[in-house]
């Protein structure tokens, strides 16, 4: 047996599946193609003796994605959303001069990758760096194609440079997993990254409380905000596979639907951006439903800014906005009930945060977690602040009604019989 | 801290020892317990007739000393100074030389001879130096390097005082992220308790990173960007107890050096590698072999050693017929008793868990004192807490715990102080193991002593009843096969995923382009450019294990109380041990499989209360696809003179005439029923046919092929001359694990009659008597890994001596008819498999197969 065929007893023991056959003799160069550019849309870049390749689109101000123009997202002059400051003041600060000197201004860049696997490591490249901004008035995309793993050095050279003139950079998910994969492979290559130091809006979190919080990835969000539903998407799963089948074959036609995909997050990246900063520029009255503007108040309120929080829970609790009385939308009211209580504690004013327990008691539908707080916390309220036992006492009793665990009817029990000795202080064991 | 020095080797030694007693009185107590377990024989060397078979006495050595060599950092040696380090062994002062020389240096020395100092004065020096640079040590064991972690602490922080001192010192910051105060100088454990949110710190502070090969394996290389801040200034690569790498883990090891040292070069650093390792009979070589560069020698200890008696005790046979002894561990209580009742302080070696729990029960039952004082006999063991193994360490060095029972788990470095007497409850293994033990009693002047109390088991009897094997020959050879191509293809995937291979980069022994080809094949890379690009979503590190056979593993479930993981076991062996009804045993614990999932790799087990073990009939076929060296006459007379025994690296066209062979052959082997042998008396007390399917690989192997002539000449019948070449075979394996200094696992058997008479029945457990009759059965000791990993190589260079320790393994034994230490318990074989076994032996003795003893 020679070597190979004994590797090939090691690499595949039995049941061998189908042998892709053996490539031909010395390196082909397949991968880069010509065809890539045409097909692609995109330009060579030469670096050394390799290259990648450069994919610009530019999206006018009357393109439409979804129920949103372009034109409508995009921000002033500047190129910047002052009112992201309040997600991280940081963003909405002076560019830093070292910065500015650098030619950066106050733009925000948008960062999207599309890797060679989740895992992390060495080993995982990010194959596709999709990255946009808002230029007077149009959306312009730029992407970077890594066609050999030998041009990776020169791509993120010139990513580097594109990031190099942001005032702050917006992703999706970017503090966990973009940013972190880039930051590898810039160590790789022993280069600074240029994202250190950078403002970061990571738009994964505000996106969580402001819409759907159990689908919280970016295509839902876009479908359930923007109205933008995408059709024959390349599901995420599948792209490192088309990305392997196109260095293998040099066929670049499995990338496109990888590229498209790549530019719709983009532009979803920075019509979200667009829609949040719109949000926090305008308070609750731009807040098209309950939720936004629940969502809108913890916002506010994580910011300190706690009249604008409490205006927000207000409009979410009232009934003035879209949504019916769906169980959702009553699950919404309650919670911005009780987000209104628990802002009104924290500055001291129990008798208006009382009455907010009390109306999320009253709601027909409470939820039961929620109904059980509001009854704690009134409990409390009537018998410490406002010595009042016998109301206390009858919802103890309530809560001792619908106690489902052993602790919690336990304990409320304790709190009874505290109530009892308050409400008859003399020795009452005559039975 | 450390605790306050008395030499250079920094181990506490003065000043408890006067609290307890005068120096002459330890010695008179020492010498009495000798006396009485000796019962005045100590001048018969190696008596075989007693109890104890073998009496000998180490005699002590001065201390060599040599001046700091330069380089050496004044501040350092300030604080050596300060703790009393006035100067160096001769082989410390001469380790560091070379490290500092950069160097490859690998130092073999005994225990407590101040081994960590050789590493240790290197890389704090260049560190104070030189404050970006970097040191990565590796350890076996993760008490180790917290061992390690409490010592260089210590260090760093009178360095960092020194520094405040000074007038000019390096700029100190305190720091750790345990918040404990050291110097400037960080030392960080890293693995797999390191918390997650630690881990990005010590990445960016860690002077010192101690970890291990598991964890630099999965976690750190395949993460290399991330500590390219260490592979930049990387100066330093510490190896401690490299003797624990040989075979399977030695040769994954290797590979991930290479892919370290792979990383190093892509950052532009060069480490200069500093080896310690227990006394084996190779240390250059194995380093060498695992680290791939040309490496220095310091074996010469400078360490001054105080006399030491070594005494071999064989527990006396109580049923000769089946040579059943008294038990060894009852026989380690009686001894330790012996020391125990004249103040002596000792450790006792067990050789598992369960065993060290007895003994500790044992011996607390013989001399605690009441409830309520001080506890002066501990257990120790892994799985205790680390703050309880603290303390016992602590009690020992301070002298308030009077006996530890422990595991290997202190036989490692870790830091005891001296004691006087050491008792091993059975043969440790290996020779290395058993020297690296004894030394954990020694002190630098007076007495001290070691016992070894060997249990039944075969390898035990073998070493107990031939004390030479032990103490004139050298130690063991550690072997690697870094080559072995499962373990290779495995690395390059590591490696192909850490860093892109270039069309002309090497990486072993092999045509790495060649594997990085058949690797394209299945997908996993592509050549683009010049370069082989990794084409897969997968993290190849995660497949690999470095401690398993193979990554294709059995998992053994416990449904007792749900579903724990308790266990796992490597592909090949799976059947063996895990087949429905099989008794499986952890730490003494007993489970019974209920069901294996043979697909799934899963075995589900279920605790069990029982008197018996369970032993597989498991039928191997060998067959040789192609032998590399073959020796030995074999067609002739065997009674002729001076046959011609053609030199190694001859090949001979039939590989059947030849005695001694070995090259790669094929293994199909299949489990077809179970035994059931009764604890202590290993009687045969039931059986089960099993249907399992049949596993196949390549490996290497020796053989020993008996020529028809020899079997012709036998007066015995063909069913007793089966039973001879069942029994040789057994008696075969024993030896060939001492020579080899492998675990019994590493190494299958199988016979078989030679030629195509007899293609099915090839077995560990027999042939057919007929197959055997007329033609020239084999006896094949087969690495049992796929590929194989590089034992049958030296078994073959090593044939002489295998077939004369065999002959004087039977020979020796005390049976009448064969047992478990010579040819297999009786219930096995038949009757004569004793006799004939070495009546073969004597026939291949006079054709020249064996080594005159």
């Amino acid at each position: 047996m020679n070597l190979a065929e004994r590797l090939r007893n090691v690499v595949r023991p039995a049941g061998s599946p189908a042998v892709t056959p053996l490539p031909p003799p010395g390196f082909p160069s397949s991968a880069d193609a010509e065809s890539a550019a045409e097909v692609l849309g995109g330009q060579w870049r030469e670096w050394r003796d390799d290259r990648y390749l450069v994919v610009d689109r530019r999206y006018p101000p009357g393109h439409r994605h979804g129920r949103v123009a372009v034109a409508d997202s995009a921000p002033d002059a500047s190129g910047a959303w002052p009112a992201l400051g309040i997600l991280d003041p940081r963003v909405a600060g002076e560019v830093s001069p070292e910065r500015a000197n650098k030619g950066a201004d106050g733009r925000v860049v948008f960062l999207d990758l599309e890797t060679t696997g989740l895992s992390g490591g060495a080993g995982t490249y990010a194959f596709l760096v999709g990255c946009g901004w808002f230029d007077a008035g149009t959306f312009q995309v730029r992407q970077f194609l890594l066609t050999g793993c030998a041009a990776e050095r020169g791509l993120l050279e010139a990513v580097g440079e594109t990031v190099a003139g942001a005032g702050a950079i917006a992703t999706y998910n970017g503090k966990t997993f973009d940013l972190p994969i880039m930051q590898t492979r810039f160590l790789l290559h022993r280069m600074a990254a240029p994202f250190e130091g950078l403002p970061h809006v990571d738009l994964l979190h505000p996106a969580r409380r402001l819409w759907k919080p159990e689908e919280a990835g970016l295509t839902a969000v876009d479908a359930a905000v923007l109205g933008h539903v995408r059709e024959n998407d390349v599901p995420g799963f599948e792209i490192p596979s088309r990305y392997f089948r196109y260095v293998r074959s040099g066929d670049p036609a499995p990338l496109q639907a990888v590229l498209e995909h790549n530019r719709l997050d983009l532009l979803s990246l920075a019509m979200l951006t667009s829609r949040i900063a719109r949000l926090l520029e305008h308070g609750p009255d731009a807040a098209a439903t309950a939720r936004e503007a629940l969502g809108l108040g913890r916002l506010y309120e994580r910011r300190g800014m706690l009249a604008e929080a409490r205006a927000c829970f207000v409009r979410a609790a009232g009934s003035g906005l879209p949504g019916g009385a769906t169980a959702d939308e009553m699950l919404t009211r309650a919670e911005a009930l009780r987000a209104s209580a628990l802002l009104y504690r924290r500055t001291r004013a129990h008798e208006a945060a009382a009455e907010r327990w009390q109306r999320l008691l009253d709601l027909p539908a409470c939820p039961p977690h929620l109904a059980r707080e509001a009854r704690e916390a009134l409990a409390v309220h009537y018998e410490h602040r406002l010595r009042d036992f016998r109301s206390a006492r009858r919802l103890a009793v309530e809560s001792l009604q619908v106690s489902s665990t052993a602790v919690r009817v336990h304990a409320t029990q304790h709190r009874l019989a505290r109530l009892d000795r308050k409400l008859n202080p003399a020795p009452a064991s005559f039975f | 801290m450390l605790p306050s020095l008395d030499g250079p080797s920094g181990r506490l030694d003065l000043g408890r020892k006067a609290v307890r007693r005068t120096e002459p009185a330890r010695e008179m107590a020492l010498r009495s317990a000798l006396d009485r377990l000796t019962a005045g024989r100590q001048d018969r060397q190696d008596a075989p007739d007693g109890w104890v078979t073998a009496a000998r006495v180490l005699p002590a050595c001065a201390a060599e000393y040599a001046p700091f060599p330069a380089g050496v950092d004044p501040q350092l040696q300030e604080v050596l100074r300060k703790r009393g380090v006035e100067q160096l062994y001769t082989h410390q002062a001469a380790a560091i030389a070379y490290a500092l020389d950069g160097r490859h240096v690998v130092i073999t020395t005994p225990t407590a001879s101040g081994k960590t100092l050789c590493y240790n004065a290197p890389v704090l020096s260049t560190i104070l130096n030189n404050p970006a640079a970097r040191a990565l040590y590796l350890f076996p064991t993760k008490a180790l390097a917290q061992d390690q972690l409490a010592e260089l602490h210590g260090l760093a922080e009178l360095l960092s005082q020194e520094a405040g001192n000074g007038e000019q010192g390096p700029e100190i910051q305190a720091h750790g992220a345990d918040g404990q105060a050291s110097a400037g100088i960080g030392v960080f454990t890293y693995d797999g308790d390191t918390p997650q949110d630690a881990r990005k710190a010590i990445r960016n502070r860690a002077h010192i990173v101690l970890s291990n090969p598991d964890m630099l394996h999965s976690g750190v290389l395949p993460h290399h960007p991330r500590w390219a801040k260490l592979f930049e200034n990387l100066r330093y690569v510490v190896i401690d107890e490299l003797h624990a790498y040989r075979g399977v883990f030695g040769s994954h090891l290797a590979n991930v050096l290479r892919r370290l040292r792979r990383i190093c070069r892509h950052y532009g650093s060069a480490p200069t590698f500093i080896c310690s390792s227990a006394t084996i009979a190779n240390p250059r070589e194995l380093a060498e072999a695992l680290v791939e560069q040309p490496f220095e020698l310091v074996s010469e200890s400078g360490a001054p050693r105080g006399e030491k008696m070594f005494l071999f005790v064989n527990p006396p046979v109580v049923n000769r017929q089946l040579g059943i002894r008294r038990s060894y561990l009852s026989e380690t209580r009686r001894i330790a008793g012996e020391f125990l009742t004249r103040g002596l302080q000792l450790i006792v070696f067990a050789q598992s868990r369960l065993t060290t729990e007895i003994l500790t029960t044992y011996l607390k039952d013989d001399f605690e004192g009441p409830p309520g004082t001080r506890e002066r006999i501990r257990g120790y063991r892994g799985g205790y807490l680390p703050v309880r193994r603290r303390e016992i360490e602590k009690g020992l060095r301070e002298g308030s715990v009077a006996a530890v029972v422990s595991t290997n788990a202190l036989e490692l470095g870790i830091d005891i102080g001296a004691l006087d007497v050491c008792v091993m409850a059975g043969y440790p293994g290996t020779i290395a193991a058993t020297w690296q033990r004894a030394g954990r009693a020694g002190r630098r002047s007076g007495r001290s002593a070691a016992v070894l109390v060997a249990s039944s088991a075969p390898v035990n009897q073998f070493v107990v009843r031939h004390p030479a094997y032990f103490f004139d020959a050298s130690p063991e050879h550690a072997l690697v096969d870094p080559d072995n191509l499962h373990i290779l293809v495995d690395h390059v995937k590591c490696a192909a995923f850490e860093l892109p291979f270039t069309a002309a980069e090497q990486y072993g022994r092999h045509d790495v382009q060649e594997i990085l080809r058949v690797l394209a094949e299945s997908e996993l890379v592509h050549p683009v450019g010049t370069a082989w690009q990794w084409t897969s979503e997968s993290y190849p590190a995660d497949a690999v294990s470095l401690r398993s056979i193979s990554s294709d593993n059995f998992v053994v479930v416990d449904t007792t109380r749900g579903a724990d993981v308790i266990g796992e076991t490597s592909f090949t062996s799976g059947p063996a041990t895990l087949h429905e009804k099989a008794i499986y045993m952890v730490e003494g614990a007993l489970y019974q499989v209920e069901r294996l999932d043979f697909d799934g790799r899963k075995a589900y087990v279920r605790e069990i209360d029982c008197d018996y073990y369970t032993d597989a009939i498991t039928y191997t076929k060998v067959t040789v696809l192609e032998p590399f060296e073959t020796t030995g006459s074999g067609g002739g007379d065997p009674g002729s003179e001076g046959a011609a025994i053609p030199g190694p690296g001859s090949r001979a066209p039939d590989p059947g005439s030849r005695i001694h062979a070995h090259g790669e052959v094929h293994v199909s082997s299949r489990v077809v029923g179970f035994k059931k042998i009764k604890f202590y008396t290993n009687e045969n007390v039931g059986s089960g046919e099993l249907d399992l399917p049949e596993q196949q690989m390549h490996t290497t192997a020796y053989w020993l092929t008996v020529p028809a002539a020899v079997m012709a000449s036998l007066p015995y019948a063909p069913d007793d001359r089966r039973d001879g070449i069942v029994g040789l075979a057994f008696a075969m394996r024993q030896v060939a694990q001492l020579l080899l200094m492998c675990d019994r696992q590493d190494i299958g058997i199988s016979i078989d009659g030679g030629g195509a008479k007899d293609p099915g029945a090839g077995a560990e457990a027999a042939p057919s008597s007929e197959a055997l009759l007329d033609v020239e059965p084999r006896v094949f000791i087969y690495d049992n890994y796929p590929g194989g990993i590089g034992f049958s190589e030296p078994l073959f260079a090593m044939q002489g001596d295998l077939l004369a320790r065999t002959r004087g393994l039977v020979a020796g034994c005390e049976c009448d008819h064969g047992c478990p230490t010579c040819v297999g318990p009786l219930g096995n074989t038949g009757p004569l498999a004793k006799t004939v076994a070495l009546r073969i032996l004597d026939r291949l003795a006079v054709a020249g197969a064996l080594d005159v003893p």
